[in-house]
């Protein structure tokens, strides 16, 4: 062992060790939101490789075609990539948008949720585009998951306007949420259960929940919502679409 | 489950708080630390199997994370006033470390204090934390060395300001 090596078995480094290892550490997070993170930043990768790909493609049978300068069409100037799946995200501002919803992430780390009532949610790009914004949620569809008792403090982690949570589906009325992800007390997710109803209208309804502690259930909650929890109740994509 | 995502899922069970603790006395934020090693980790899963076959994966998951929160640690160096005003206030919240110790290491210089935090909080030898530093193995024993003695001087202060707060003026 040389002197360095011994030194670092020394009172000081022994004491700066203990200092830290006798800390309690925060809950572990859970193996999933740390894949599901994974998986968002690998299909990001991976549309970005697409976007340059097609992009490529297409000016290379634009060539090919010799249908470039006046003749061809005007060029498009984009800060956006779109997905194969119609996502289109602006790395510039931090906008996740779709047909079905858009986020928008803000300098606070803040983030803006806006559905769009005339599409239907798909819970599993929602739930995995929520994470890449930073914002561990658990995303169900046809269902809805609760802690009993719920953690406390969803009122600092989502916010939404008034006229946002109306007691009837509402038509033409593009909901939004805000989401601050700081807030989320440890070892909890959002919980977002998302219901078409049978008259036509959809209903989100959002809650706190206890990662190791929860339950799931097919049945909606009232039109007063989760307790400690809210909802949204919004028109489309029912009759009111066609 | 296959084989590759077991390993993953033992390997983030028995490591996040090793690496956590690391982070953490890098940045001396707990909950900027948090966020630094779960995006670490998510990295880690992503290319799993590069990150499998590493020497050290800890150490992987500690440096992407110290890179990750970079570009925060150069925002924070200019923001930091003078040394005598960069003191944790003892038990504040959020960071949940000892602040004298804390202090002590964010005075040492950004190379020492991640020879610091490979050499003595992921317990890698010489050889693999140069490695890992991509410098040599005498400027780690360098560096560990100027560390040791700054965090010598450092702790000895706190020590003899804690015994004696106010000391009596001699005439």
């Amino acid at each position: 062992m040389s002197d360095t090596d011994q030194m670092t078995d020394g009172t000081e480094l022994r004491e700066l060790r203990d200092s830290l290892s006798a800390v309690a550490m925060p809950e572990r997070p859970r193996l999933e939101a740390i894949t599901a993170r994974g998986r968002a930043r690998r299909r990001h990768r991976l549309a970005g490789a697409a976007g340059v790909s097609v992009a490529a493609i297409a000016a290379g049978t634009a060539l090919a075609l010799g249908t470039t300068g006046a003749a061809g069409p005007a060029p498009v100037h984009s800060t956006s990539r779109t997905m194969a799946t119609g996502t289109i995200r602006s790395l510039a501002t931090g906008t996740i948008r779709n047909a079905a919803f858009k986020i928008v992430k803000n300098a606070k780390d803040k983030a803006t949720l806006t559905i769009n009532p005339q599409e239907v949610l798909d819970p599993a790009t929602l739930q995995s585009d929520l994470a890449q914004s930073g914002i561990p949620a658990k995303v169900t569809s046809g269902s809805f998951c609760s802690s009993d008792p719920a953690p406390a403090g969803f009122s600092q982690v989502v916010s939404m306007p008034p006229r946002a949570a109306p007691a009837a589906p509402q038509s033409g009325v593009q909901p939004t949420i805000t989401f601050n992800p700081a807030a989320m007390p440890a070892g909890t997710e959002l919980s977002i259960g998302y219901f078409q109803l049978s008259s036509g209208g959809q209903q989100a309804s959002f809650a706190l929940i206890d990662t190791t502690s929860y339950s799931c259930t097919s049945t909606p909650p009232g039109p007063a919502g989760p307790p400690d929890g809210s909802q949204l109740l919004y028109g489309g994509p029912g009759p009111s679409r066609s | 489950m296959s084989n590759d995502e077991t390993a993953f899922a033992e390997f983030f069970q028995e490591s996040w708080d090793p690496c956590l603790r690391a982070v953490a006395a890098s940045t001396g934020d707990m909950l900027l630390a948090e966020e630094q090693v779960a995006e670490a980790f998510a990295r880690a899963w992503v290319s799993w199997r590069k990150v499998s076959r590493h020497p050290a994966p800890r150490a992987w998951v500690v440096r992407t994370a110290l890179n990750a929160g970079a570009s925060w640690w150069r925002r924070r160096a200019r923001e930091l006033p003078l040394a005598d005003h960069d003191v944790a206030a003892p038990g504040s919240p959020g960071t949940g470390l000892d602040s004298v110790v804390l202090s002590a290491l964010r005075r040492l210089p950004a190379r020492q204090r991640e020879v610091i935090v490979l050499r003595v909080f992921l317990d890698l030898d010489i050889e693999t934390t140069a490695k890992q530093l991509a410098i040599a193995p005498g400027t780690v024993r360098a560096h560990l060395s100027r560390a040791v003695t700054a965090l010598r001087t450092e702790l000895a202060q706190a020590n003899t300001t804690e015994a004696d707060p106010c000391p009596t003026p001699t005439r």
